[in-house]
């Protein structure tokens, strides 16, 4: 097999760099400890042709678009910006886990009935583009053990990425490319003749191992899981998950429409995404098993 | 914005305590769905005498009579308890299902499968299996286009898989991952979301006898392998979007003696750096009979809608040799050397001195970060022996997007053809000697192919695309009987030198 830890570039540790100015200047509350903040961002992200390290991939279509956010807002039907969700149909503020679980997908692969949403990418600030498709890439975080990958536990929520941002989030929590290429950027790039232009978010792989969600998504410290270093998790979040990265798909935007573009959750670096653990259990766990710790390529999409 | 400080290694003691407490089932329930139903079938069992060396042979048997199903005690082998230690696996006398056969199974056995529907969707780690079915048209696994693959073996080496019909699944029919030593023969695949059969990372392999229909992205898929050490022979391969197809393969991979018809492109081989081994290299396709891939009613991935209309095209591959093969009637060209432009790498172009570096070497190097697209040419192909007519572009064509194509070392020569695109293909780059003439007389344009992808008929749902019933088929010879046989002994021998242009089809 290839090695799939591959030597920094100098990108990346720019890019590590970053996530550390980054974390120390979106907290809220205002100490003067040092930082440490090896687990606000990964310090390096899986990129580059696909077939180097195991993995499970599943394409979705967009289901729906709705002003809800069964994680942060669960209950209040219309409380958050607008979302486009994928996977599990009909998911909405007050849906239930058993209600997820049970309904149709829109992704390829029938078993995974997660459900995945995003905000909406929006022309002048203000018109829908629609979605190609959703992609999630299942694999052990870079230099992470495979076999110690855990399946999510039923239920499981996840969030990635700050929609309150303004500025640039670290590349490797959300970045732009053009369809699957290695190049990632902070803001949608040119990507005319391409297959799409995609936004990419890279999920936590370390969980607390306690609790399937975070009791206040507003205090990054409560966050029930964070970003594997060194392919080690921090022992307050010791148990290795697989580190999804979920892209987004649009037609490429043109170069003149691209300065115009913004998120339904604000700016354009507001890039985020959640996750919420409806898969057929048996199924994503089989998947972990004969995929991520064999280290196998059980599919690619690009 | 000051910044709150968040802390490394933040309430540690509630976590370390509970790691007992997760991960959820972490259990090997493998079995999506368990039924088994061996009733109902109407099977031929009737064995033709086997002709192995015709490109036609795997057309379905028109005139198979129906026949009682076997069943499995009077299949020819005895049907001793489960887990009797006779090395033979029955479904469904031993086991309900044929995960449940092949999660019992140890290495070297036999994996019997009586005639039935099966709906599962089998994962296989064990090495050299043989996975058989006692009548290929009667022991039908079936996705009920709701689980993904029909059989997928996973890093096991030796597994054969034989005598069955694979269909409706959401990506492939047969599938193997990371295999050294692989073997499908006398398989049917019949609609499926990416391949009929699928060999992936894998190498020393074969394909024989197969029927693959109706598949999205290729009926016959060898890729991400060099040298592959495999071989394609006597497949029939028709309604997919791509016959066969296969990104980043080749050195010692031989597509021989079989027939790709009414895909929508024939056999497509291209590199890409969206996977690795590239370049596409060193694939030998010949003795095959390529025609009519103008179908406009399969499904297609994006690939298939810009190769259609095109019998043998090689889009971007390099040191190919397509020799022999009969190739007609197609709306674009009969055997075309094109580019394939990657708008979004994620690796440079090999150098040619990278091109015979091995798939597991190359996979230890560091990708490069490229920004802007790379174009991928076809080069030092060699063309030779090939009977082309009716193709309404070209017969015979090489063709770039603004590289100089009279240095890309392809060559052509002993064909027999009517158009060339440029002109004179044959007279500007034979196999022997030094050409002559005017490479930009009649080029054949292919950049305008990306523009006519909007006016030609679009993707077909590869749920709901029209297609040929399978019909009837030859299958393996005493399937009953034969003692198990891993894939231990593949690829078969291929006397290149034996294969002549075979016949058209009356």
């Amino acid at each position: 097999m290839r090695s799939p830890f591959p030597t920094p570039r100098p990108e990346r540790l720019a890019t590590a760099l970053l996530a550390t100015a980054l974390a120390v200047a979106t907290g809220a509350c205002g100490t003067d400890e040092i930082a440490l903040v090896a687990n606000a961002a990964p310090d390096r992200v899986i990129v580059g042709p696909q077939g180097a390290v195991g993995q499970f991939a599943v394409e979705c279509e967009l289901s729906h678009l709705a002003p809800d956010d069964p994680i942060v807002h669960p209950g209040h039907a219309g409380a958050s910006h607008l979302h486009q969700f994928f996977g599990s149909v009909g998911v909405r503020a007050d849906s239930t886990y058993e209600e997820a679980a049970s309904s149709e997908t829109t992704c390829g692969q029938q078993g995974d009935s997660a459900s995945y949403w995003a905000p909406v990418l929006l022309l002048d600030a203000r018109d829908p583009v629609d979605a190609i498709r959703a992609v999630a890439y299942y694999r052990a975080g870079p230099e992470v053990e495979p076999t110690s990958v855990e399946p999510y536990p039923p239920g499981m929520m996840l969030v990635a990425g700050d929609a309150t941002a303004v500025e640039p989030q670290p590349l490797s929590v959300v970045a732009w490319s053009c369809g699957t290429g290695s190049v990632r950027e902070a803001t949608p790039p040119d990507c005319t003749g391409a297959a799409s232009l995609r936004m990419i978010v890279t999920y936590p792989d370390c969980w607390n191992g306690v609790t399937i969600s975070s009791t206040d998504w507003a205090d990054p410290d409560a966050r029930h899981a964070v970003y594997s270093e060194g392919g080690r998790c921090p022992a307050s979040h010791p148990v290795h998950i697989p580190q999804l990265q979920f892209a987004v798909d649009y037609p490429p935007v043109p170069a003149d429409r691209l300065a115009g573009l913004a998120l339904s959750s604000g700016d354009i670096h507001s890039g985020h995404a959640d996750f919420w653990n409806t898969w057929q259990q048996a199924k994503l766990s089989n998947e972990i098993e004969v995929c991520i710790h064999r280290d196998l390529v059980c599919n690619v999409s690009s | 914005m000051t910044g709150r400080i968040r802390r490394a290694v933040a309430i540690a003691a509630l976590a370390a305590l509970a790691v007992a407490g997760c991960g959820g089932d972490s259990g090997a329930d493998t079995t999506e769905t368990g039924a088994s139903d061996e009733t109902g079938q109407t099977a031929d069992t009737t064995v033709a005498d086997a002709t192995t060396s015709s490109a036609t042979d795997d057309v379905p048997v028109e005139t198979a009579a129906p026949t009682t199903p076997p069943s499995s005690s009077s299949a020819g082998t005895t049907a001793p308890a489960a887990g009797d230690d006779d090395g033979v696996r029955e479904v469904p006398g031993e086991y309900e299902t044929i995960q449940a056969a092949v999660d019992a199974a140890d290495e070297g056995d036999l994996v019997l499968i009586a005639p039935g529907t099966y709906n599962e969707a089998v994962d296989v780690v064990t090495n050299n299996l043989t996975i058989r079915g006692l009548d290929r048209d009667g022991v039908v696994l079936d996705g009920e286009l709701e689980l993904d693959n029909g059989i997928r073996v996973l890093g096991a080496s030796g597994v054969a898989v034989e005598n069955l019909t694979a269909q409706n699944y959401t990506a492939n029919g047969v599938f193997f991952t990371a295999a050294t030593g692989y073997r499908a023969s006398y398989i049917n695949t019949h609609r499926t979301g990416d391949y009929g059969i699928y060999a992936f990372d894998s190498v020393t392999g074969q394909i024989d006898h197969a029927h693959t229909v109706g598949s999205k992205d290729a009926g016959v898929y060898i890729g991400q392998c060099y040298p592959c050490d495999a071989v394609i022979t006597d497949v029939l391969s028709e309604h997919n979007g791509l016959g066969y197809s296969g990104t980043n393969s080749g050195g010692n991979l031989l597509i021989v003696n079989s027939t790709f018809r009414n895909n929508r492109a024939g056999i497509v081989p291209n590199s890409g750096s969206y996977e690795l081994c590239y370049p596409e290299r060193e694939t030998t396709i010949a003795g095959n009979l390529v025609y009519s891939n103008n179908q406009t009613d399969t499904p297609a991935i994006d690939v298939a809608l810009l190769a259609q209309g095109n019998g043998i095209l090689i889009a971007g591959g390099v040191r190919n040799t397509i020799v022999k093969n009969r190739v007609w009637d197609h709306n674009r060209t009969g055997i075309g050397l094109v580019p394939f432009l990657e708008e979004d790498p994620n690796d440079d172009l090999p150098t040619v001195d990278e091109w015979t570096v091995p798939c597991a070497e190359q996979k230890n190097q560091a990708p490069a970060a490229v920004d802007g697209a790379l174009l991928w040419d076809s080069q030092e192909n060699a063309v030779t022996g090939n009977v082309v007519s009716d193709s309404r572009e070209a017969d015979l064509a090489v063709a770039s997007a603004g590289g100089d194509i009279s240095t890309f070392g392809n060559c052509f020569e002993g064909n027999e053809f009517a158009t060339t695109a440029p002109l004179e293909l044959e007279t500007l780059a034979p196999c022997e000697g030094t050409g002559s003439g005017d490479w930009a007389a009649g080029d054949l344009g292919v950049a305008r192919w990306l523009a006519e992808i909007d006016s030609l008929p679009g993707e077909v749902d590869w749920k709901d695309a029209p297609l040929p019933e399978l019909g009837s088929h030859e299958g393996m010879a005493d399937p009953a009987t034969a003692p198990a046989r891993p894939a231990t002994d593949v690829p078969m021998s291929i006397d290149l030198d034996a294969i002549t242009v075979p016949d058209a089809p009356a």
